[in-house]
């Protein structure tokens, strides 16, 4: 049986399934939550670090299997021991000490930079199960406390000192820089420097239980005035509520008990067991990352549905 | 029986003499891991101690030095040691890389070669363990 030649030859089925989905694995890389869109000097470094890998493995790749080619098709004849011996002292001893050594430099030299000493806002970020406390420390000594945002100003090196409350988490903004893990009764430092302002994504990458996924954060990167003005206004109290569906929304909260976990600051709600919202209670619709509420909810047995029927009612 | 009698005293002693000759040379293939791992454990603990105690009110260097003159003593000790294991190998007078047979001259050859790969192990790691050290002197 012979293969009519007129027939078009089409790709097997699995390359033709890879390249179509080529494109849609490279849309990815264009997020705002990637390591190869960087929006400052830490993020570059490491982005670096992995075009070299990923330059060094695709050479590595052919070298071996161009050799593993010559051995089993060019030249299949035993090989004599003396060129056997070299290509083990060669290829397995001394090629690997010098790359290896050459990386061991490559990576230490990068390092003081990574790690270079913060001369921003500090900003204290604790894992709770699941969402994140975040504390700016002010001049004066006062702390402005909000949830599952983080604003940076561009230009300086915020330091974050990382703790968790109960299990280990792990805060990372792929586009900012590198991850740190945070672990209960433990504080680590890390710096990170933005450049570039615009609102990156944070996701915590260290599996902390049911709601793992939906912990994540927006961290927004701001001219330093902005973020100046921002943090003012952060640490006023609440502003009151506007319209009807508001002031509904704001009198629901409170009877309803959601203060014994939530604050809202300069209103009864006090609680500090759930996420704060301390401008009003718009923030907690508005959060770019409301879906976590959610999650959050669920975990303490509270009913998500009916909180969105209520969210529907009044603007909460 | 007497021939057994009289051939047994001899053979056991000569196999105790090599056999000890070997327990030494069993040692020996240990001496250059021990040296990398004392010289990791001391840099790591000295490292660690200075910064976390000592970083605000003294600069690294003495530690530095002391480290890195540690280092060059332990190489050249591990040199030695695989310099020794080299000459038991005796690669270049027998021509044999691989020493697969029982007897005791093959067994004091495969020790020298375990001891000689072992020393090469020891001294690059040796190397990388100092390199943070030499590259970047902070604690940071
Ligand atoms: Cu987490």
């Amino acid at each position: 049986m012979t293969r009519d030649p007129r027939a078009p030859r089409s790709l097997p089925p699995g390359l033709s399934r890879l390249l179509l989905a080529s494109p849609l694995l490279l849309a990815a890389c264009e997020g705002r939550q990637s390591v190869l869109v960087d929006g400052g000097a830490d993020a570059r470094i490491l982005n670096d670090l992995f075009v070299v890998m990923l330059i060094g493995a695709v050479v590595l790749w052919f070298g071996m299997n161009g050799l593993f080619y010559w051995a089993t098709r060019r030249s299949p004849a035993p090989h004599s021991q003396k060129l056997a011996n070299w290509l083990v002292i060669l290829g397995g001893i001394a090629f690997p000490t010098v790359t290896l050594g050459a990386l061991l430099v490559y990576g230490l030299t990068i390092m003081p930079d990574l790690r270079a000493t913060g001369d921003g806002p500090v900003i204290r970020v604790t894992g709770e199960q699941w969402w994140w406390r975040v504390e700016y420390e002010r001049d004066d000594g006062s702390t402005v406390t909000t949830a599952n945002e983080i604003r940076l100003p561009a230009g300086v090196r915020s330091t974050f000192l990382l703790d968790s409350k109960k299990v280990i988490h792990s805060f990372w903004v792929p586009s900012l820089g590198g991850k740190m893990d945070m672990f209960p009764g433990r504080v680590n430092e890390m710096t990170l420097g933005p450049e570039r302002p615009g609102i990156y994504r944070g996701q915590c990458a260290e599996f902390c239980g049911e709601s793992h996924a939906w912990m994540a954060f927006e961290a927004e990167v701001m001219e330093p005035d902005a973020f100046a003005a921002w943090l003012d206004a952060e640490a006023a109290d609440a502003a009151a509520p506007q319209g009807e569906a508001a002031r509904r929304g704001a009198a629901l909260f409170l009877a309803q008990g959601c203060g014994a976990c939530h604050a809202v600051r300069g209103t009864p709600a006090v609680g500090r067991v759930g996420p704060i919202s301390p401008m009003s209670l718009a923030p907690f619709a508005r959060r770019r990352a409301a879906g976590h509420l959610y999650g959050g909810f669920r975990q303490v047995g509270r009913q998500p549905r009916r909180v969105e029927a209520r969210r529907r009612d009044a603007r909460l | 029986m007497s021939s057994n009698h009289h051939d047994r005293p001899s053979h056991s002693r000569q196999d105790e003499h090599e056999f000890g000759e070997e327990r030494e040379s069993l040692w020996r293939i240990a001496f250059a891991p021990t040296i990398w791992a004392f010289h990791f454990a001391i840099s790591y603990a000295a490292v660690s101690v200075y910064c976390f105690k000592f970083e605000p009110v003294a600069s690294m260097g003495v530690l530095r030095a002391g480290l890195i003159a540690m280092t060059l003593a332990m190489l050249a000790a591990i040199a030695w040691i695989g310099w020794r294991a080299y000459l038991r190998w005796d690669v270049r007078g027998t021509g044999e890389f691989s020493n697969p047979e029982g007897s005791a001259e093959d067994r004091h050859q495969f020790l020298g070669h375990a001891g000689f790969l072992l020393a090469v192990v020891s001294f690059i790691g040796v190397v990388y363990d100092t390199l943070p050290l030499i590259v970047l002197g902070t604690c940071r």
